[in-house]
C-alpha cells in the first residue's frame, strides 16, 4: 500500500496547466493551455481519491476509466494510460481539451465535492494522449482481419469518426461521406483554436484514412449521391450528420448588414486560420477586427463567438443573454476565459430588435429600417418563477429598454436538424417532432433496416462526448449484428 | 411405567423428533454434521496403579463441580451429556456373574460390554442381542450372560427419559485364555463387527460405550452431578478403579442422543477438531495398508476405521483406538495425532524430541483443533493438550498419590497440607502415568522416554528437505508477449486483478488491504465471468471453537508440505521416511523443473484442457479422462502426478483447474489411491490466496501460479517492479503463505497438511449434482452452476482471448466499481438520490431510490424471491406506526476509531431519538457521552460492543448501556483480527482505549476468553453479572452451522443474536477476506431461524441481521426469514456523507465520515436529522408494504418464510438454483412468541449475591469492611456485581481506599474471579483460582496466595489459570505462584505481579505493568504495543522465549525503572508474603541485575524516562 502514489488530495492543492496570458493568447488562435510538465501531471493525478464508486466515470457519457489512468499517469506509466484512455474513448485528447469537464467528470469528482478541488482530468486526459502521439505510441489502425461488410457513414464530425474508428479496427471496410472539404464536422469548423488546435482533428482524420478508411469529402447527400445508392452499396449506413440548421432569432432588423451566424463566423474564422482564402474575411463582412461586437446567446457557441472576436481584434466584445451567470447553459469555466481576455457579459439582458441607430424607441417602430447594424435593443430581465422543468423563466423587467452598441452582431442561439427526410428523399426515414432522427437508444438502429444514426441528428444539439459515445455504440451494434464473433473482442 | 404415556415426550415423541431432524437435514439449512460440543473434563488416577474406591468417588466429586460448563435444557434436566471411564471392578462384576447363576472363572480375564439397545422395541431388542452374542461367539469366547444395568430415571429430564435406551452389560469371559492385549484387540474386532453387522440389518439403535476387560464406561443424557444418582453401579462400595475420566458435555444442539455422551473408549474430548474432514479423508486412504498390517485377515471388519457420522470427538477416539490396538500405547498415539508445534519452535526443543515430531509429521497428518484430551490405552492414563493449547487442564498430585486433572482447578477437594503439585499443562504438553510400573511422567519425561523408544533419529535422515535447492534456481517465465496477454484474458485476469491484488502482493509481500463490504452479486448471479473459486466460501471458525492470529502466533502454523509415497501409518521404521518436503506449497516457474528433478518416483504430466467444439459434455468427457489417466498413472507406479492447464491454446480450452484437481483427488481416494502418490497443479487463474486455498483445499499438493508469475515478469520488464524475478517471486510467495495461513487459521487450522483435501469451504451456487461427484463432502445448499455452465463459461472466455482481436485486458470492477465491471448495489445516482432523500425528508425521493434498488440485476439471493400477501392489502392507518416500526432498527457497531468522532456521536444521537439503538463499537466511548447534551439529545450507544480487543471495556462502560454485545465475528473479516494503525490512534482515541497517542493498537481474532461454547456461557455469565439490567447480545456472522452454533448461544443464556452477512462493512480487512469469506445473511438467518425453532429456544431470542439492508424491501424479507431487529450499517454512513470511496483504510476519507485527520473531519457533513430521515424512511416503506400485503404490524410476518415465493431461477447455463431450503417452515415455528420487552434469561446468582447483602453498610455508607467466605470453582465470577454496585453508586473515579471492602475467600475460586473488578474492592483468595481472574479489571485489587498450610513452593506451582487479566484497563494483580497461558493478555493498565507464567505472556499488552518472578513460556509479548514487563530471569531463558516483533529488551538499569519494578515487588511480597519476592529483595543489589526489562519499540519514544543510557541509539521505528 505504502508505494501507492495516490490519494495525495490531502496535501497536494489543484492546480492546472498555465494558461497563457491573457494578452498574450488574444494574439492568436493558439489554445490557452500549456501542456502539463510530465512531474506536474503526476503530481496532479496522485491527488485522485481512488474512488470504489468513481462519481467520474458514472457523469462521463463515455465511463472512461478515469481512476485507472490517473493512477497509471500518478506511477508513470503513460503508455499504458495512453491505452487504458484510448480504450473506451476514440479521441482523449479532444475530450481532455474541449469536454466541459466542470459539468461533467470534475463536477462530480469525490474529492471536489467535499470541498478538496477537483481532480484535473480533462488536463491529464489531454496530457496522456499528446504524450503518446509524441512518443509514437499511437499505432496505426491495422484491423487483425479484413471483412467483407462495408458500412457507410454520413458525416464527418465526432460520432462518424468513432464510429468509423471502432468500425474499422474490427475490420470493416468505412466509407465517410462529408458535405465539407475537410473531415472533423465542428471539430473542424464550428471550434475555435484555441480551444482545439486543429492538427489534433487533422492527425486523427489522417490516422483513419491510414487505416484504411475511405473519405468522401465534398459530397451532399441527395444531390452528390443519393440515399438510396447509399444504403445499396452499404451492409449498414449510419446518419451522423449533425444539426446545422440555425435557430434564428426573430427580430426586426435580422436583415441588417452585419448581423450574422454564429456557425458562419466561427468556420470563417478557422478556414482564415487554416490558411484558405476566405473573401467573407477578406471583405470583413465576417471579420470583428474594429469593431463592437454584439454576441446573442449564453451557450458555448456563443462563447467561442466572442472570443474569436477578441482574437480578430475586435474594439469591444459583448455577450448578452437573458437569464443569469449561473443559469447559462455554457461553461463556466469559458465564461472566465472570456472575461480574463475582455469580454463583458451583459447577464439578464434580451435582443428585442436589431436597430442601425442607437435611439432608445418603441420595437414597433423599428421596422422596415435598412443598412449596416449600429446596435441591439434590448430589455433588462429578472428570473421569475420556475416552470414546468424547474427552470426560472427570464421576465421583462418594464421599462428598462437601453441600446446596446454593436458594428457586428452575432447570433449564438444554438442549431436544429435540417429535415432529412426531404434531403435524403427518404421519407420513411422517421423524425420527431423537433425533426431528429428516431433511433433505438444504444443502437442507433431506425426503423429503416440497416440505417443507424448517432450524434447531435438523434439528440439535437449536444456534446462532442455524446457523440463520440453513439458513434461507439452503434458501431458495437452493427459489429454484433454483421460479424457476431467480432463482438466479443470489441468489448 | 405409565411415565412415558403421560408426557409429551413419550416415544412418539422421539420418533417425531427422529424425523423432524432428518427432515429438516434433507429439506432445510440444517445439518447434522454441524453440532459442536465442548464441555468439561478430567481424570483421576492413582499413580501406583491400585484400584480404590476413592478414585472413583472423586470422579464423581469431579463431575458434581463441572455442571456449569454443560448446558441444561429448556426442562432443567436433561443434560447435553455426561459420563465416566473406570476400570472393571472384577469383584463386583464376578458378584454380577453369580447372581446370573453362573460361578465365574476366576483364571480366565472378564470382560463386560456396556450396551445401549433400543428400549421400546422388543423385537429390535432381541435382534440386537443375538448380533452381540454371535459375534463374541464367532470370535470364539463365552457369554456368562447379560446384565440388566439398574438405573435411576426419576433424576433424568422428561426428553432424556423419552429417548433412554435400554441399557445392558454382557459378561463375556477369555476362555479362548489368550493374553490380555490379544482379549483386547479380538474384543475390538468383535465390537466393529458388531457395529457393522447391526449396521447391516438396520438396526439403528445398538450402541456399545464400552467392551473391555480392563475398562467400563457409564455415560448418558443426564446432568453432570447425576451421573452416579443414574446409575447406582457407581456407588457401590464395590465398585473401585485406579483411574476414572470423567467428561460434561455442552453441545449447540438440544435434541438428546445417548449415544453422544463421552467419554468414549479411549479418551475424553473438550475442543473440537477443525480438521475433521481432511483427516477423515487421508484416514480413508490410510487404513488401507494400516489395517492389514495390524489387523491381518480381520482388517475388512475394522473398516473403516472411522464409522460414517461420527462427530470430531468420536473420530479421533476411533483412530486414538485403532492406533493403540494396533500397539502403540496412548502417550505415543497422541504425540502422533495431536503432536506440540515444532517445526518452529526455536531452540529448547531437543533434536530426538525433533526427530520424533518429523516422523510423525512424515506419517499423518495432525488432528488440530482446540483438545484437552483425558486418555488411556488401560495402562496408561494421560492428559494432554493440543498445540495451541487452547483449552485448559489443571492438575494437582495429591499427598496420597493421586493425579487428578481437569479442566479446572479445585473440582476434587484435596488435603491441600499434603499436596505434592499444582500444575497446568502447557500447548502440546502430555502428562502420563504408568500404572502398572506405577510412575508419573512429566512433559519432559514421557517425551525423552517416546522419543528415546526408536532411533527416530536415523529414520528422518531419508527426508529430502528441497526448500534450499529450490531457493538457488533462478525463476524464469513461461510465456511473454502477446501470448501472456491472450492467456491472461483467457484466464479472466483483469487490469484490476493484476494492478490491486496481484502487484501489492509483490511489492510488499502482503495482501492487499480494502475496506466497506462486498455489493457485488454472488458468482452464481452474475453475468460476468467468474472463475470457480469465487463460488468457494471460506469457512472460519466462531463461538465453539477459536480462529488462531497467524501472524503474532506463527510459530504454531506449519505450511510444511510432504510428497511422496505415505506408506504404512503402523510401520515403524524408516521405510516411510523417504520423502519430500517443501515449507510452503508454493513453487515457482523454475522451481517446478528443479523439483520435478529431485523426484523420486516416476512422474505423469496429464493436461487438463478440452478441445474448442467437442460437443455440449466435452468437459465432463474430459474430467473422465483425466480421472482414469490418473488412476492409470498411478496403477503403474507413477508417484508424482502433474495436472496442468497450460497446454491449453487456440484449440483447446482450460479446465478450471480448481474442477480438475478435485475431480482427480476424489476419484483416487474413493480407489484408495491417493496417499500413493502427490498431485501437482499448474494453474493459469490461480492468482490470490484464495484460489490457492480452494486448489489445495480440493486436494492439491503443491500448485504452481504460472501465469500469475509470467505477469510478474511482464511487469518487471516494464520497469514496474523492482528486483529480479527470483525475488520478486519470493515475495509473492511470502503473501501467498501469509494469506494461505490467514485463511486457516480463521477456521482454527494451523498445519496444512491436515488442511489439504478437507474442503474446509462451502459453496454458494455449486450444483448439487456437480458437488456430489466431484467435491464430495463440500456442502452446497442451493445449488447452481454444473458441469455443462462452467464448461459454457470457460468457452465464453476461451473465446474472448483467442478469437478477439484487440488483446486488452478488461478493467475489471469487482473490488471497485467499473462501469464495465461486475455490478454494485450502490453506484453513484441510487447514493446521490438516497442522501437527497435524507437530506430533503423526501420520502418520495426515497421511493425512487428504492425503486431504482430493485431494478439493479440480482445481487442478493433474495432479488430471485417475491412477496406473497397474506390477505387483502389492509389501509395503511391500521398499520403499527412508524415509531413501532422504527424501534426495531439498529445502527451495527462502527468503532470510534474507524469513524470520526463526528459521525460516531452523530449515529447515537440519532438512533435514541427515535428510541432505536446504536452501537459503540468496539473501542469505547467518551464518558462525556453518558451524560446528556444541553439540547438533551444523547449522545451515549444504547449497545456497548465487547470485542475481542476490550479497548474501553471498563466496568462503568459497560454500565452504561441497555445492550451488551459480544462481537464473536464481523461480516467483512469473519474469524480474523483487526489493526488500529498508529497514525489514526489520537488523543481522544488513546484516552479511550487506554493506550498511548500514536502506537498501533491490535485485536486478536479470537476472543481470548472464548475458545469454546462453554467459555462464550461463562463470557455472559460475566456480563450478566456486571450489568444487572442488560441484555446479551452475540454477534455472529453468517456460514454453515451458524444454525447450531445459535442453539448453543441461546443455551448460554444470550438474549439477542445478530446474525451478520458476508457483506458488512469494514474499515480495513485483506481484500479477498472481504470478498470470500462468510455467507449472505438470508442463509445464515433462516437456518438459525429453523434450528432455534426445531430446537424450541426461539421465543427465548431476539433474532438480529444485518449486512447490505437497502430498502424497505429488505427489511419486509428479513423479517420473513426469521428476523425481528434490523442492522443499518453502510446505509447510515451513507446518509451521512459516505460516498464509497473505499480508502477507509487510509484515513483520507475525504468527507471526514471515516477519519482521524482533523482537516478531513471538518468536511463531515452529516446530522442526526439525516440518519432520522433515513431509518424513518426504512420504516415508512415498510409500512406500506405492510398494508399492501394485509398485515398490520411486522411481527405477523416474522418467520413466514412461507410467505417468500422464488420468482427467477437465475441464469439460463444453471442447473436448478434451488431456494426452497432457505423458505422451510418449521413445525411449532408457529406458535413462537416474538415479543422484543421481554425481560433478560436470567442467570443464577453468585458469591455476590451474599456479598451485596452482607456489604449493604458499605454500599450504603460507604463504611470499610471485610467480608469472609470459603469458595470452590463452581463459584464464579465473584466480585464482579459487587462491582456493578460500587460503580452505579460511587463512580469508577472514586475516592475509596483500596481495600475500603476486602473479601476474603479460602478455596479454589470459580473462573473470573475480579472481573471487571471496580476500585476500592480487593479479593483475596486464599487457595487458588481458576480462569480469566481479573477479566477487564476495572481498578480493583485481586490477591491470590496458596493456603497458609500448603506445602508447595509457591513459584513452582500454578496458582491461577489461563488469560489472566485480560483486556484489564485499571487495578492489581498479586499471585503468589504461575499463571497460566496468556497472561496479561491485552492488558492495558493493570499493574500485576506473578511467579511465573505459560506461552504467550503479555500478549498484546498496551498497558500497565508485568512483573513475572520466575520463567515464562514461550511466544511471550507477542504483538505488545504497550505497557512494561520485567521477568526475573536468572538463568538467561526469558530472551529465547520472547516474540521479539515488537519489542526490545535490556537489563534494568535506570533508577525510575528500578524503583517501579521494586516497589511492585515490595508490594507483592507484603500482600501474598511471597517467599520468593520476600528473597529478592533481601539481596536486591545482586538480583536487580537479574531482570529483564522488555519495552515495545513504539513506546520509545513516549516513554518519560529512557530504558538504558545506551537505548538512545536504538531507533525508535
Amino acid at each position: 500500500m505504502a508505494k501507492q502514489p495516490m490519494l495525495k488530495f490531502v496535501s497536494i492543492e489543484r492546480d492546472m496547466p498555465k494558461k497563457r496570458s491573457a494578452t498574450e493568447r488574444a494574439e492568436d488562435f493558439k489554445e490557452i493551455y500549456a501542456e502539463f510538465a510530465a512531474e506536474k501531471a503526476k503530481e496532479q493525478a496522485s491527488r485522485c481519491s481512488q474512488c470504489g464508486v468513481p462519481y467520474c466515470q458514472s457523469h462521463c457519457p463515455l465511463h472512461n476509466n478515469i481512476p485507472d489512468w490517473l493512477h497509471l499517469t500518478a506511477e508513470g506509466r503513460l503508455q499504458e494510460a495512453y491505452e487504458v484512455s484510448q480504450a473506451t474513448n476514440s479521441f482523449p485528447e479532444i475530450c481532455g481539451r474541449i469536454c466541459p469537464q466542470d459539468r461533467l467528470c470534475e463536477g462530480n469528482c469525490v474529492i471536489e465535492q467535499s470541498g478538496h478541488e477537483t481532480v484535473t482530468i480533462g488536463a491529464v486526459e489531454k496530457y496522456i494522449t499528446d504524450t503518446a502521439w509524441q512518443e509514437g505510441w499511437v499505432q496505426p489502425l491495422a484491423p487483425a482481419r479484413e471483412l467483407d461488410k462495408s458500412v457507410g457513414i454520413i458525416g464527418a464530425g465526432p460520432g462518424g469518426l468513432a464510429a468509423a474508428d471502432r468500425l474499422r479496427r474490427a475490420g470493416f471496410q468505412v466509407t465517410i461521406y462529408d458535405r465539407y472539404d475537410r473531415a472533423g464536422g465542428l471539430l473542424t469548423y464550428g471550434i475555435p483554436g484555441f480551444k482545439l488546435e486543429k492538427d489534433i482533428v487533422m492527425r486523427r482524420n489522417q490516422q483513419l484514412v491510414d487505416g484504411g478508411v475511405t473519405l468522401k469529402l465534398n459530397c451532399n447527400i441527395g444531390e452528390d449521391i443519393t440515399f438510396e445508392a447509399l444504403r445499396a452499396q452499404h451492409d449498414a449506413v449510419i446518419v451522423a450528420t449533425g444539426v446545422y440548421k440555425i435557430r434564428d432569432l426573430d427580430v426586426p432588423g435580422g436583415a441588417l448588414s452585419g448581423v450574422v451566424q454564429a456557425l458562419d463566423f466561427l468556420a470563417t474564422s478557422n478556414r482564415e486560420n487554416f490558411g484558405d482564402d476566405v473573401p467573407e474575411f477578406t471583405s470583413g463582412a465576417l471579420n470583428a477586427a474594429d469593431k463592437n461586437v454584439v454576441v446573442i446567446g449564453g451557450g458555448d457557441t456563443a462563447m467561442d463567438c466572442v472570443r474569436t472576436a477578441i482574437r480578430q481584434g475586435a474594439t469591444s466584445v459583448k455577450c448578452m443573454y437573458r437569464r443569469d451567470r449561473a443559469n447559462m447553459p455554457g461553461s463556466q469555466r469559458e465564461v472566465e476565459n472570456a472575461e480574463e481576455e475582455g469580454v463583458v457579459f451583459e447577464w439578464l439582458s434580451a435582443p428585442e430588435a436589431f436597430v442601425n441607430d442607437l435611439k432608445i424607441q418603441d420595437v414597433k417602430t423599428v421596422a422596415g429600417q435598412a443598412g449596416p447594424v449600429r446596435g441591439v435593443l434590448g430589455h433588462k430581465m429578472r428570473l421569475g418563477a420556475p416552470d414546468a422543468t424547474g427552470r426560472r423563466m427570464p421576465e421583462v423587467i418594464e421599462g428598462s429598454r437601453y441600446v446596446e452598441k454593436a458594428d457586428l452582431v452575432i447570433k449564438a442561439l444554438g442549431f436544429e436538424p435540417e429535415d432529412l427526410p426531404h434531403l435524403f428523399d427518404q421519407p420513411e426515414l422517421p423524425v420527431t417532432r423537433w425533426g431528429t432522427v428516431k433511433a433505438e437508444f444504444g443502437s442507433g438502429k431506425t426503423a429503416l433496416p440497416g440505417v443507424y444514426a448517432v450524434g447531435d441528428i438523434v439528440r439535437g444539439a449536444s456534446l462532442v462526448v455524446w457523440a463520440i459515445k453513439d458513434g461507439q455504440d452503434t458501431a458495437n451494434a452493427i459489429i454484433a449484428e454483421l460479424q457476431p464473433s467480432a463482438a466479443i473482442a470489441a468489448e | 411405567m405409565t411415565y412415558e404415556n403421560t408426557t409429551a415426550f413419550g416415544p412418539d415423541w422421539m420418533k417425531q423428533q427422529d424425523q423432524k431432524r432428518q427432515w429438516m437435514t434433507q429439506n432445510s439449512l440444517y445439518r447434522e454434521e454441524d453440532e459442536h460440543a465442548s464441555c468439561g473434563v478430567g481424570l483421576v488416577v492413582s499413580i501406583n496403579g491400585k484400584a480404590s474406591r476413592k478414585v472413583v468417588e472423586n470422579g464423581i466429586a469431579a463431575l458434581k463441580a463441572v455442571w456449569h460448563r454443560g448446558a441444561v435444557d429448556a426442562d432443567g434436566k436433561t443434560g447435553d451429556g455426561a459420563g465416566i471411564h473406570v476400570q472393571i471392578p472384577v469383584r463386583f462384576f464376578y458378584d454380577q456373574i453369580r447372581r446370573t447363576g453362573h460361578e465365574p472363572r476366576q483364571d480366565e480375564l472378564v470382560a463386560v460390554g456396556q450396551v445401549f439397545l433400543p428400549r421400546a422395541d422388543f423385537g429390535a431388542q432381541e435382534t440386537c442381542r443375538s448380533i452381540v452374542e454371535s459375534e463374541v461367539l464367532r470370535m470364539g469366547y463365552y457369554i456368562y450372560g447379560w446384565r440388566h444395568v439398574p438405573v435411576e430415571v426419576s433424576c433424568l429430564g422428561e426428553k432424556a427419559n423419552a429417548t433412554r435406551p435400554e441399557i445392558e452389560q454382557i459378561l463375556i469371559s477369555n476362555s479362548k485364555g489368550v493374553d490380555e492385549e490379544t482379549f483386547e484387540r479380538d474384543l475390538y474386532v468383535i465390537r466393529r463387527r458388531i457395529e457393522k453387522s447391526a449396521a447391516a440389518s438396520g438396526v439403528g439403535q445398538l450402541y456399545i460405550a464400552s467392551l473391555s476387560c480392563r475398562s467400563i464406561i457409564y455415560k448418558g443424557m443426564m446432568l453432570a452431578e447425576q451421573v452416579a444418582v443414574f446409575y447406582p453401579d457407581l456407588m457401590d462400595e464395590r465398585f473401585t478403579s485406579a483411574f476414572a475420566i470423567y467428561h460434561q458435555r455442552y453441545s449447540t444442539n438440544t435434541f438428546p442422543q445417548w449415544w453422544l455422551a463421552q467419554p468414549f473408549r479411549m479418551l475424553a474430548h473438550n475442543g473440537e477438531i477443525n480438521t475433521l474432514k481432511g483427516n477423515v479423508n487421508w484416514m480413508k486412504s490410510h487404513e488401507i495398508r494400516m489395517a492389514s498390517t495390524a489387523f491381518g485377515e480381520t482388517a475388512e471388519d475394522i473398516k473403516p476405521i472411522v464409522p460414517s457420522g461420527s462427530s470430531d470427538s468420536a473420530a479421533l477416539d476411533a483412530v486414538f483406538e485403532a492406533l493403540v490396538r494396533a500397539g502403540r500405547n496412548a502417550p505415543m498415539a497422541k504425540t502422533m495425532l495431536v503432536p506440540e508445534t515444532w517445526s518452529k519452535q526455536g531452540k529448547d526443543l531437543p533434536d530426538a524430541w525433533r526427530d520424533m515430531y518429523s516422523y510423525c509429521n512424515s506419517v499423518m497428518e495432525p488432528w488440530d483443533g482446540p483438545a484437552a484430551l483425558a486418555m488411556t490405552d488401560g495402562r496408561w492414563v494421560c492428559a494432554g493438550l493440543d498445540r495451541n493449547g487452547l483449552r485448559p487442564m489443571r492438575y494437582v498430585v495429591t499427598g496420597d498419590g493421586l493425579l487428578i486433572a481437569g479442566s479446572e482447578t479445585g473440582m476434587v477437594p484435596v488435603d491441600e497440607a499434603t499436596v505434592r503439585e499444582k500444575g497446568a499443562l502447557g500447548p502440546g504438553q502430555l502428562l502420563a502415568v504408568d500404572m502398572s510400573d506405577g510412575k508419573l511422567y512429566h512433559d519432559t519425561a514421557i517425551k525423552d522416554k517416546l522419543a528415546a523408544a526408536q532411533p527416530f533419529g536415523s529414520w528422518v535422515e531419508k527426508i529430502n528437505e528441497l526448500d534450499a535447492p529450490l531457493a538457488r534456481v533462478t525463476e524464469a517465465p513461461l510465456f511473454t508477449g502477446a501470448d501472456l496477454r491472450q492467456r491472461q484474458i483467457a484466464a479472466g485476469y483483469s487490469i484490476e486483478e493484476l494492478e490491486q491484488i496481484l502487484a501489492p502482493m509483490a511489492e510488499d509481500g502482503k495482501e492487499t488491504l480494502a475496506s466497506m463490504g462486498d455489493d457485488t452479486p454472488s458468482a452464481v448471479l452474475s453475468k460476468k465471468y467468474r472463475p470457480l473459486s469465487h463460488y468457494f466460501r471460506q469457512n472460519f471458525s466462531q463461538v465453539t471453537n477459536p480462529p488462531i492470529d497467524s501472524l503474532r502466533e506463527y510459530r504454531v502454523m506449519s505450511l510444511k508440505t510432504r510428497f511422496g509415497n505415505l506408506k504404512n501409518v503402523l510401520d515403524e521404521s524408516s521405510a516411510q521416511t523417504e520423502i519430500l518436503v517443501l515449507d510452503s506449497p508454493f513453487v515457482g516457474n523454475a522451481q517446478w523443473e528443479e523439483l520435478t528433478r529431485h523426484f523420486n518416483a516416476p512422474m505423469v504430466e496429464i493436461d487438463c484442457s478440452f478441445a474448442v467444439g467437442s460437443g455440449p459434455s466435452a468437459l465432463q468427457t474430459g474430467l473422465e479422462r483425466i480421472r482414469a489417466e490418473a488412476e492409470d498413472a498411478v496403477r503403474s507406479g507413477a508417484g508424482h502426478l502433474v495436472l496442468s492447464d497450460h497446454a491449453s491454446n487456440a484449440e483447446k480450452i482450460a479446465m478450471p483447474m480448481i474442477l480438475a484437481t478435485s475431480a482427480v483427488h476424489s476419484h483416487l481416494t474413493r480407489k484408495g489411491l491417493r496417499t500413493f502418490c502427490s498431485l501437482n497443479v499448474r494453474s493459469a487463474e490461480c492468482i490470490d490466496p484464495h484460489y490457492f486455498a480452494v486448489l489445495i483445499g480440493a486436494g492439491a499438493t503443491v500448485v504452481n501460479a504460472y501465469l500469475a508469475e509470467d505477469s510478474l515478469n511482464d511487469r518487471i520488464e516494464r520497469g514496474l517492479l523492482n528486483g529480479t524475478l527470483t525475488e520478486v517471486v519470493s515475495r509473492y510467495r511470502e503473501a501467498i503463505d501469509q494469506g494461505l495461513l490467514k485463511i486457516m487459521s480463521k477456521m482454527g487450522i494451523s498445519v496444512i497438511s491436515s488442511y489439504r483435501g478437507g474442503l474446509n469451504f462451502e459453496a454458494v451456487g455449486l450444483s448439487r449434482a456437480m458437488c456430489a461427484e466431484y467435491f464430495p463432502g463440500l456442502m452446497s445448499r442451493i445449488s447452481g452452476i454444473g458441469v455443462s455452465g462452467v464448461q459454457k463459461k470457460a468457452e465464453e472466455i476461451h473465446a474472448a482471448a483467442w478469437q478477439g482481436a484487440t488483446g486488452v485486458l478488461p478493467m475489471g470492477g469487482f473490488y471497485k466499481s467499473r462501469k464495465t465491471g461486475e455490478t454494485h448495489a450502490w453506484e453513484a445516482q441510487t447514493m446521490h438520490m438516497m442522501q437527497t432523500a435524507c437530506d430533503r425528508a423526501s420520502f418520495d425521493l426515497w421511493k425512487q431510490y428504492s425503486a431504482r434498488m430493485q431494478s439493479n440485476p440480482p445481487i442478493h439471493l433474495r432479488d430471485l424471491l417475491a412477496v406473497k400477501p397474506i390477505g387483502d392489502p389492509v389501509p395503511l392507518e391500521e398499520v403499527e406506526s412508524i415509531t413501532a416500526i422504527r424501534r426495531r432498527f439498529v445502527t451495527p457497531g462502527m468503532s470510534l476509531g474507524a469513524l470520526s468522532p463526528e459521525a460516531h456521536k452523530t449515529l447515537n444521537v440519532a438512533m435514541n431519538r427515535i428510541g432505536a439503538k446504536s452501537d459503540s463499537g468496539e473501542g469505547g466511548e467518551d464518558p462525556a457521552h453518558f451524560h446528556p447534551e444541553p439540547n438533551g439529545d444523547n449522545p451515549s450507544a444504547k449497545i456497548k460492543q465487547v470485542a475481542s480487543g476490550r479497548f474501553g471495556v471498563t466496568a462503568e462502560y459497560l454500565n452504561q448501556c441497555e445492550e451488551l454485545e459480544i462481537k464473536v465475528a464481523q461480516g467483512a473479516k469473519p474469524g480474523e483480527g483487526g489493526q488500529l494503525p498508529g497514525m489514526k490512534v489520537t488523543d481522544l482515541i488513546a484516552r479511550l482505549r487506554h493506550s498511548t497517542k500514536g502506537v498501533t493498537l491490535i485485536s486478536p481474532p479470537p476472543h481470548h476468553d472464548i475458545y469454546s461454547i462453554e467459555d462464550l456461557a461463562q463470557l455472559i455469565y460475566d456480563l450478566k453479572q456486571i450489568n444487572p439490567r442488560c441484555k446479551v447480545t452475540v454477534k455472529l456472522v453468517a456460514s454453515s452451522g451458524v444454525g447450531t452454533i445459535a442453539a448453543g448461544v441461546a443455551k448460554a443464556e444470550a438474549d439477542v443474536i445478530l446474525i451478520s452477512g458476508h457483506n458488512g462493512g469494514t474499515g480495513a480487512s485483506p481484500a479477498t477476506s472481504i470478498k470470500f469469506a462468510g455467507l449472505p445473511w438470508e442463509m445464515g438467518l433462516t437456518e438459525a431461524h429453523q434450528v432455534l425453532a426445531m430446537n424450541n429456544l426461539r421465543d427465548r431470542i431476539t433474532l438480529r441481521t444485518d449486512g447490505g439492508l437497502r430498502t424497505g424491501r429488505d427489511i419486509i424479507m428479513a423479517a420473513m426469514m426469521g428476523a425481528e431487529e434490523f442492522g443499518i450499517g453502510t446505509a447510515a454512513l451513507i446518509a451521512m456523507g459516505c460516498i464509497m470511496v473505499r480508502q477507509c483504510q487510509s484515513n483520507t476519507c475525504p468527507v471526514g465520515v471515516c477519519t482521524q485527520n482533523e482537516e478531513l473531519r471538518s468536511k463531515f457533513t452529516g446530522s442526526a436529522d439525516k440518519v432520522v430521515n433515513l431509518i424513518t424512511f426504512y420504516a415508512q416503506e415498510v409500512r406500506e408494504i405492510l398494508a399492501s400485503i394485509g398485515a398490520r404490524s411486522l411481527d405477523e410476518i416474522i418467520g413466514r418464510a412461507d410467505l417468500l415465493g422464488q420468482v427467477s431461477r437465475g441464469a439460463e447455463h444453471l442447473d436448478d438454483l434451488d431456494l426452497n431450503p432457505l423458505l422451510i417452515r418449521v413445525d411449532g415455528a408457529d406458535t413462537v412468541v416474538y415479543n422484543r420487552d421481554r425481560p433478560r434469561n436470567t442467570v443464577p446468582d453468585t458469591l455476590d449475591a451474599e456479598i451485596v447483602r452482607d456489604a449493604a453498610r458499605f454500599l450504603q455508607d460507604g463504611e470499610k469492611m471485610q467480608l469472609s467466605y470459603s469458595v470452590q470453582n463452581t463459584h464464579r465470577t465473584v466480585g464482579t456485581r459487587i462491582s456493578s454496585h460500587i460503580v452505579t453508586k460511587f463512580g469508577m473515579r472514586n475516592a475509596l481506599q483500596e481495600d475500603h471492602l476486602t473479601i476474603k475467600l479460602t478455596g479454589s475460586a470459580g473462573q473470573s474471579l475480579g472481573a471487571f473488578a471496580a476500585p476500592g474492592l480487593k479479593l483475596q483468595v486464599s487457595g487458588d483460582a481458576n480462569d480469566y481472574v481479573g477479566k477487564g479489571l476495572s481498578g480493583g485489587m485481586i490477591v491470590v496466595r496458596p493456603a497458609m498450610t500448603s506445602p508447595l513452593v509457591a513459584a513452582d506451582n500454578t496458582i491461577i489459570g489461563n488469560t489472566v487479566l485480560y483486556g484489564a484497563t485499571d487495578g492489581h494483580l498479586f499471585a503468589s505462584g504461575r499463571a497460566g497461558e496468556r497472561f496479561g493478555v491485552r492488558n492495558s493498565g493493570a499493574k500485576a505481579v506473578v511467579e511465573g507464567c505459560g506461552s504467550n505472556g503479555c500478549e498484546y499488552m498496551t498497558g500497565g505493568v508485568a512483573v513475572i518472578l520466575g520463567t515464562v513460556g514461550a511466544n511471550f509479548g507477542a504483538g505488545m504495543t504497550g505497557g512494561m514487563a520485567y521477568i526475573y530471569d536468572p538463568d538467561s531463558l526469558a530472551q529465547s522465549r520472547m516474540n521479539m516483533e515488537t519489542l526490545v529488551t535490556c537489563p534494568v538499569t535506570i533508577v525510575h525503572w528500578q524503583e517501579q519494578l521494586k516497589s511492585l515487588i515490595s508490594r507483592h511480597a507484603e500482600e501474598t508474603g511471597s517467599p520468593k519476592a520476600h528473597d529478592i529483595l533481601r539481596q536486591w543489589d545482586v538480583e536487580k541485575d537479574h531482570f529483564l526489562q522488555v519495552c515495545p519499540k513504539e513506546m520509545l519514544v513516549h516513554l518519560p524516562h529512557p530504558l538504558s543510557d545506551e537505548a538512545k541509539s536504538i531507533p525508535a521505528e
